[in-house]
């Protein structure tokens, strides 16, 4: 279709460029992705607007979820928060309640992430400091005191004991009246990636995964507006993957958690339409909205052809979005705040259900409420002040845009191809492959880094030889003390008899492999505590030291 | 004896590196699982010429001392992004002094407050680093200051 | 470093149980240095057992060989936990490739192997081999020498398992162990690498994962040839903790055997030779080129080069005792 004339005005272009000076290094995407001078109809051989955009709201789905997208409803602005004590916490959930924050997200300690009570010694030193400390029912039940459960929807970031934490959180609803099926929020609930990222696990891959069903399974039945998994690739991206190895392990991920609960006798478009999504938003703004548009697109393919979806819902990616902390540097911690903006603007311009702007000063301590405000009234102004909520993705037909989409998804396809070689996700775990892949691409960044090869202001470039101190949450050592106080009062109040009666009802009920929900529920009432119930599970599934996969 | 002959004949060649080659212990310790930071460490001080072992995840000061001792390193890296240190580190320095060991050099990595870098510094700890620390100014550091290895 | 002095305090100290001593003088044999002084160490010391196990006599030095990936460390880590559970002392050296680049080397092997700190009868030193050298580094030997001299019952060595100079370990160890899994494709990769001359004992490793009973059946049929030495084949999965006793206790057997076994000891006899000799040769140096250009030239007979490498095998020998 080119004619001469078009022909001479590209051929004058490129000797044009061949001319012009260039920078001296070739420019590549934040993963290093080669990026072509520019991009012309010539880009998109045989593209078909229906085919791979279509129109929002309707499959493929990549240019949105929704037909109306930020025009309808803008997305849920919510800020992951979580320290010190379950009172703490309450009250900056009460606090960013009142600035306009729109849904809350609990942030838990390491102890409890890791299933440890917090008068396990192993846990000296870590209770409450990098989110809230949970043991026992009482603890969830302070945590979300004074808030309405059925109109605020509520996200907890956990993963090992997620089935744990998540029996708690229900019994509390139940006990304070509130209608489970009303119950509207998120459960990370997502141990695929703890293994080739987060190493947030306790037992092996499978006994694991069984437990992210049993969830997903008993939310289907009994909390059907509860997301009981949130498949994250923001994690598999902070520990160094580059963008489509966090698209493609991801997807892999939910495409394992897909067969696994088909396979309990589930069908899938009975809990296909509550799997969540949770990614990163890194400074590449290019390459992050070609990320998001790819898993929609990949996504909507697969469970449409290869699981059978007949529902829309089944076929519909929706995410999460936080940006990425790994971005944030310790030097001139306001640049941050720069980043952060720009991150942003890519996970909304790729059209994300929800975001979490990172606080400035997250690579020193946990951030101030100062730091915290500023990170959501960056939210604010993206979305009231910017005009990007104007009209649904308007990056859509971007020659730049649809031919970045094109390549992510492809080599997110040679990756899944890759892995099915392998004999699937778990195997894949277990040889090391997604560790490996990730180390080495973390390794890679960093040379380009080093060598100058890649500019992070403040860092190699544009440096101040005296930095100026910003101030910082200190969390007080009494919290520690105030937790193991409690829970030994908890411990001192309960009926032991009773409490040995349902942790061999847990041991039991892993071993018959039925569903643990209803008994860790009724175990929560009778304070059982996050760590006994999973040392009673980790009798019947062992342990897993895979982490020294690497 | 049973033992009577070196196994391997010994070669020629010269060696690449004169002098032998520094060995450096890599930790976690405590709970926190990043571990993006410390394995690209190891990838970079191995590529300086460094005698890397990687001990991983979850380990206790106890573990980490007993690892340097059974190694006989001449450095030890902890990495910590919980906000533990002020809990561990200490503890890991006292037992190698209980055990012996304070010879061996102490560097740490991670999210440490402004603040407390002094602190760190005045319990004996050779240097800190933060999140995103060049790999070349580590490799630079512990070029210029390996402790020497001491029989004693 | 390591003057006359130090390395007589580090020699009382290893004799008087001290660990670090022990931990120091094994880097300075991996490094070549003061190994007279150590080979005389350890044929002094006669330290009883560290755990205490009288009238067993028998120190086992076991190999532990295989391709990467194919799980040594793993399967260590679980020896170090069966050992341990029987009462036995277990020191263990592990190696990983040194790059012959830049000479520096990763070694994460340890990681893999869980290791109570306050029990002091567990060991492990990781070292790095470089390259060209074969899957064990230099003055291996002598390491072994030190730990067993110490007094740990069993000293296990994990190799880097490249496949070439395998040969090596088997001077050293009475019992080598060469791991193998379940393969996807089709290719019996160890083949070719040789290693299964050198196989005391034969695992299949992994062996919960699907495949194995093919690869169990594949190598039976490969090394129990007419007129070939038997060969137990095991199957062993470190993840589901089986076959592991199974495992300790052939060691056992065939520990025994080659001390007791003549031909099996006349074997090992007739590869040290061969490998003196060489080496003998080797070290002769411009000699030697003196010696091939006459032995090619004619000038020389066979004979009188042999007496030549004899007399350099002598002079060089080992003072060991």
């Amino acid at each position: 279709m080119s004619t001469a004339t078009e022909r001479s005005a590209k051929e004058r272009w490129e000797q044009e460029v061949a001319q012009a000076m260039s920078r001296p290094q070739p420019p590549t995407t934040v993963s290093g992705v080669p990026i072509e001078p520019l991009y012309t109809p010539e880009s998109l051989p045989g593209f078909d607007y229906d085919a791979e955009l279509g129109y929002p709201g309707q499959y493929p789905f990549t240019r949105g979820v929704h037909a109306t997208m930020y025009r309808g409803r803008l997305w849920t602005m919510r800020q992951f928060a979580g320290f010190g004590t379950p009172r703490q916490t309450n009250q900056r959930f009460k606090f960013l309640l009142e600035k306009g924050q729109t849904g809350l997200s609990t942030a838990f300690d390491l102890p409890t992430l890791m299933g440890l009570d917090s008068d396990d010694p192993r846990a000296v030193g870590e209770v409450g400091r990098l989110g809230v400390a949970v043991s026992t029912l009482d603890d969830i039940r302070q945590l979300y005191d004074g808030i309405d459960l059925e109109q605020v929807s509520v996200s907890m970031t956990i993963n090992a004991p997620a089935i744990v934490i998540m029996a708690f959180y229900l019994a509390n609803a139940q006990d304070r009246g509130w209608d489970w099926k009303k119950l509207r929020g998120t459960i990370q609930n997502d141990i695929l990636k703890e293994f080739h990222a987060q190493n947030e696990f306790v037992f092996p891959p499978e006994p694991h995964v069984r437990l992210v069903i049993d969830v997903i399974e008993f939310c289907t039945r009994h909390v059907p507006q509860w997301n009981p998994v949130s498949i994250s690739g923001y994690h598999i991206r902070e520990a160094g993957s580059t963008a489509v190895q966090e698209l493609a392990f991801t997807l892999a991920d939910g495409f394992h958690y897909v067969e696994q609960t088909m396979a309990r006798g589930l069908a899938v478009d009975d809990f296909a339409g509550r799997l969540s999504f949770f990614f990163n938003a890194h400074n590449d703004i290019f390459e992050e909205v070609a990320k998001y548009r790819a898993a929609r697109q990949l996504w909507a393919e697969t469970m449409r052809h290869t699981y059978g979806a007949r529902k829309e819902a089944s076929w519909k990616l929706r995410f999460h979005c936080q940006t990425a902390g790994c971005s944030l540097q310790d030097k001139q911690p306001e640049v941050n705040l720069i980043r952060v903006a720009y991150q942003a603007l890519a996970g909304v311009l790729g059209g994300c259900q929800s975001l979490h702007t990172n606080s400035m000063d997250e690579t020193l301590a946990l951030p101030t409420e100062h730091a915290v405000t500023l990170a959501l009234r960056t939210q604010q102004v993206l979305a009231y002040e910017t005009g990007v909520t104007n009209t649904v993705d308007p990056l859509g037909g971007s020659y730049f845009v649809e031919a970045l989409t094109r390549q992510m998804a492809d080599e997110a396809r040679r990756y899944f191809d890759r892995l099915q070689q392998q004999g699937g996700v778990i195997a894949g775990i277990e040889n090391g492959f997604f560790r490996r892949e990730i180390a080495e691409a973390a390794y890679a960044y960093q040379r380009d880094v080093d060598a100058g090869r890649k500019i992070i202001v403040g860092v190699n470039a544009f440096t101040e030889a005296e930095e100026k101190p910003i101030d910082i949450l200190v969390i007080d050592d009494t919290v520690e003390k105030d937790r193991i106080a409690a829970l030994r009062a908890i411990k001192a109040a309960r009926s032991n008899e009773e409490v040995r009666r349902h942790l061999d009802a847990i041991r039991r009920t892993a071993e018959a492999g039925e569903n643990l929900m209803p008994v860790l529920i009724e175990a929560a009432r009778a304070r059982v505590t996050v760590g006994e119930a999973i040392n009673a599970m980790a009798d019947v599934f062992g342990r897993y030291d895979g982490a020294a996969k690497w | 004896m049973y033992l009577v002959a070196t196994t391997v004949p010994p070669s020629g060649e010269s060696e690449i590196m004169d002098k032998p080659p520094v060995r450096i212990v890599l930790a976690k310790i405590g709970l926190d699982g990043h571990d993006r930071g410390i394995k690209v460490v190891a990838r970079g001080l191995r590529d300086a010429g460094f005698h890397v072992i990687y001990a991983g995840l979850w380990q206790t000061p106890e573990s980490v001392v007993r690892t340097v001792a059974d190694e006989d390193a001449d450095w030890l890296g902890l990495s910590i992004l919980s906000g533990a240190h002020m809990t561990l580190v200490p503890r890991v320095l006292h037992l190698l002094r209980q055990a012996g060991l304070e010879h061996v050099g102490v560097i740490v990595g991670g999210i440490i407050p402004e603040s407390d870098v002094p602190k760190l510094l005045e319990l004996g700890v050779a240097r800190v680093f933060g999140p995103g620390t060049p790999i070349p100014e580590i490799v630079e550091f512990l070029r210029g200051r390996t402790p020497a290895p001491s029989a004693s | 470093m390591g003057n006359r002095q130090e390395i007589r305090e580090l020699c009382q100290r290893f004799a008087a149980h001290d660990r670090q001593a022990l931990s120091r003088l094994l880097t300075l044999a991996s490094r070549g240095e003061q190994l007279e002084e150590i080979r005389h160490l350890v044929g002094a010391a006669r330290a009883a057992p560290l755990d205490g196990q009288r009238g067993s006599p028998s120190r086992r030095v076991v190999a532990i060989t295989g391709s990467p990936g194919v799980g040594k460390s793993t399967l260590v880590g679980r020896l170090i936990e069966v050992l341990r559970h029987q009462g036995s002392s277990v020191a263990v050296l592990a190696c990983d490739p040194q790059s012959p680049l830049t000479g520096g080397a990763l070694l994460g092997d340890r990681f893999r192997m869980p290791s109570r700190p306050e029990d002091p009868q567990v060991f492990i030193r990781s070292l790095a081999t470089p390259g060209g050298r074969g899957a064990i580094p230099e003055h291996i030997d002598l390491m072994v020498a030190l730990l067993q001299a110490f007094g740990f019952a069993w000293v296990i060595l994990e190799t880097v398992g490249a496949g070439q100079g395998e040969t090596a370990v088997r001077h050293v160890a009475d019992v080598v162990v060469l791991l193998v899994q379940p393969e996807a494709g089709d290719d019996i990769q160890w083949e070719k690498a040789g290693l299964f001359e050198v196989a005391d004992l034969i695992v299949v490793h992994k062996a919960d994962l699907p495949g194995a009973d093919k690869v169990e059946a594949q190598i039976r049929t490969l090394v129990n040839l007419p007129g070939c030495r038997e060969v137990p084949v095991l199957r062993v999965s470190s993840h589901q903790k089986e076959g592991l006793e199974e495992l300790v206790k052939q060691i056992e057997i065939l520990a025994s055997q080659s001390r007791t076994s003549a031909s099996s000891a006349k074997a090992r006899l007739r590869d040290l030779l061969r490998e003196r000799f060489v080496q003998a040769f080797e070290q002769l140096g411009g000699q030697a080129e003196e010696l091939v250009r006459g032995w090619e030239e004619g000038r020389l007979s066979d004979e009188e080069v042999f007496a030549e490498v004899i007399e350099r095998m002598a002079s060089s020998s080992p003072s060991a005792n």
